[in-house]
């Protein structure tokens, strides 16, 4: 399994009275290669459930394993190791860093993986040319439509070639056809080996995807596969 | 995370707020700037102080020795000197108040920085005061054996006294009574107002025809010393004589004093006055870098969300701590290299306006020093805010709006 969460427990203010379970006893498996839209509700706990899976966030109960390691045993120094060469994140919200043109955004992980400045941008290069962005590198955000930020936050996200890739909302502020194109680039990048977490609240969107994990409340109310066509 | 990306980020955040990163420098450049005219400064005075000892004469022990019996204090400490093998030379250096006239010139009516001095003295007079003869003769013993009415002029008594003129082997009347002139000293002091160069030289034996001089009998004399080492040894040596002569003051009174010690006085007293202005430019420093601490914490705050998604998207905290250090010494750094530019300028005038236009630079050791200097305080102040930025928890830095 690539991934096993077990027990995971996520607790705001635990004992108060303000207490907010955010993941109440979530148990979940997730293989190499799988396409996982995790649905629910606003507030039903599936941001905090990505933080988690991220390695963004520790649970404060349960164990998470990542690829056969307890993730509660890493130092922060191999957490963002795991951050910067395993997954690639497409934020809500794009978070691009709004000082930096858009190939200067790319080549930020290969930044931290300490990727020679000739190798990045050839790297940050062909991943925004994937993305349909080459022309715009010089480009800031502030220059640019929503759905080109979003697609210079895939751009970010792929260039390092991650195993995982996890996407929070990535449709949200997008048109449908905009969003078509983004949800398209997920499973080209499923189709090529890697494994996907889409998190949305939208049930049409979780409805293209390999497996849906429904959230409410912090807990799994719903988990199925099914059948899909990509084409 | 290489450190030359780091700069490559600190280059662009500081160019992107320019008129902040000045403000923030202003500061180090000021504090920068009045250290190294600070420095110069008291180095400039300095090196004055050495060129005036120098021309004064090194090596040198004045001694006044004057007893109740009547003999000749000079004569005493003379016969003394001849018994020290370090002491190479002695000679009287009283000054006479005397009126000195050349045709229609006298020096009663010159200003006192002109006036020409005139001083007592033996053949070994330039040696002691460190002359040497530019045209004619210096004294020489049978003068002073034989108390032949001549003397020998500095450079700049030679000018007041003659002008155009050649006054080798002209009279001067002094207090009336006629001096040869049989040789002119070289100039040796140009700048100082109140000049080693206005002396006329007469034997100390000469005063026999002049009213009212001191023959010697004051005592007052200079001790030239072979070198600096031997000064204390040779000092110590006359002061126990002189002692035991005047028996503490009962028998006359007498004191031996190099110019080493006043030297050695008027340096710390430097060092002194160095401190204090040292420890204001300090002040301003420490301000300065409070300043940074504070600006690179808006910074800091500013940025939080940045911080997060590079947290976020994979650095360490080792990597975001480098960033912002190196930010802040960058901006120290550079506040350092205008603070040097000024501290050059304010030098250069300070030569030009306190020391007769001394061309006067500071050191290229200050010059690294202050350039280190504030670039370690960058990473000092720095390090408080950076440190913080590491520390923020990537979740709660990439809700922060």
């Amino acid at each position: 399994m690539l991934i096993t969460l077990k027990d995971v427990y996520k607790i705001y203010g635990e004992g108060l009275e303000s207490e907010v379970r955010a993941l109440d006893g979530v148990s979940l498996d997730i293989d190499y290669g799988e396409f996982v839209a995790i649905a629910g509700q606003s507030g039903s706990g599936k941001s905090t459930m990505m933080n988690v899976l991220g390695c963004l966030d520790i649970p404060t109960y349960g164990d998470y394993f990542l690829a056969g390691k307890d993730v509660s045993e890493l130092s922060d120094k191999q957490l963002s190791h795991i951050r910067n060469k395993q997954i690639g994140f497409i934020f809500q919200g794009y978070n691009l860093i709004a000082s930096l043109n858009a190939v200067e955004n790319v080549e930020l992980p290969l930044i931290y993986q300490g990727v020679s400045p000739f190798d990045r941008r050839d790297m940050a290069m062909e991943a925004l040319e994937r993305v349909g962005l080459a022309g715009r590198a010089k480009h800031l955000p502030s220059e640019m439509s929503g759905g080109q930020q979003q697609r210079v936050a895939i751009a970010r996200a792929i260039a390092a070639h991650p195993p995982i890739i996890m996407a929070d909302e990535p449709t949200g502020a997008l048109d449908s056809k905009t969003g078509q194109e983004v949800l398209g680039f997920l499973q080209q990048l499923n189709r090529e080996g890697s494994t996907i977490l889409l998190i949305t609240h939208d049930n049409g969107i979780a409805a293209t995807a390999k497996r849906i994990v429904r959230l409410s409340d912090g807990r799994i109310i719903e988990d199925h596969a099914q059948e899909v066509d990509w084409t | 995370m290489k450190l030359g990306q780091a700069f490559k980020m600190a280059v662009k955040s500081i160019l992107a707020k320019k008129g902040r990163s000045f403000l923030t420098m202003l500061g180090i450049i000021i504090g920068i700037a009045s250290v190294m005219t600070i420095v110069a400064t008291v180095d400039g005075y300095n090196r004055k102080m050495m060129e005036a000892f120098e021309a004064q004469g090194t090596n040198k022990i004045t001694v006044s020795l004057s007893l109740n019996s009547g003999e000749s204090g000079f004569k005493k400490i003379y016969d003394y000197c001849m018994g020290i093998e370090e002491a190479i030379g002695v000679t009287p250096s009283a000054e006479m108040e005397g009126t000195i006239k050349y045709g229609a010139k006298t020096s009663d009516t010159m200003e006192w920085k002109d006036r020409p001095r005139v001083v007592l003295g033996s053949d070994q007079y330039s040696l002691c005061s460190s002359f040497t003869v530019a045209r004619g003769r210096d004294l020489c013993s049978l003068d002073i054996e034989k108390y032949r009415q001549v003397c020998v002029l500095g450079a700049r008594a030679a000018k007041t006294m003659f002008d155009y003129a050649d006054p080798l082997y002209q009279n001067l009347m002094i207090n009336g009574v006629p001096f040869q002139v049989v040789g002119v000293y070289a100039e040796k002091d140009a700048n100082s107002g109140y000049s080693m160069d206005s002396v006329v030289v007469l034997p100390y034996t000469a005063t026999r025809f002049l009213p009212n001089a001191d023959n010697g009998n004051s005592g007052e004399c200079v001790v030239k010393v072979r070198d600096s080492q031997s000064i204390n040894k040779v000092l110590t040596s006359l002061q126990a004589y002189i002692d035991s002569l005047t028996q503490n003051g009962e028998r006359g009174w007498g004191y031996a004093w190099s110019e080493q010690q006043w030297q050695e006085e008027s340096n710390s007293m430097l060092t002194m006055i160095s401190v204090v202005l040292g420890g204001i430019a300090g002040i301003s420093l420490l301000v300065g870098g409070i300043g940074i601490m504070n600006i690179m914490l808006v910074t800091v705050t500013e940025r939080t969300r940045e911080i997060g998604i590079r947290r976020a998207i994979g650095a360490e905290r080792s990597s975001i701590v480098t960033q912002f250090l190196v930010e802040s010494a960058m901006i120290c750094g550079v506040g350092g290299i205008i603070g040097i530019v000024i501290g050059y300028g304010g030098t250069n005038l300070a030569g030009k306006v306190l020391f007769e236009g001394m061309s006067l630079y500071p050191s290229p050791t200050i010059t690294l020093e202050a350039f280190a200097f504030s670039v370690s305080l960058g990473i000092l102040f720095g390090m408080y805010p950076a440190i913080k930025a590491s520390g923020l928890q990537p979740v709660v830095a990439l809700r922060s709006e």
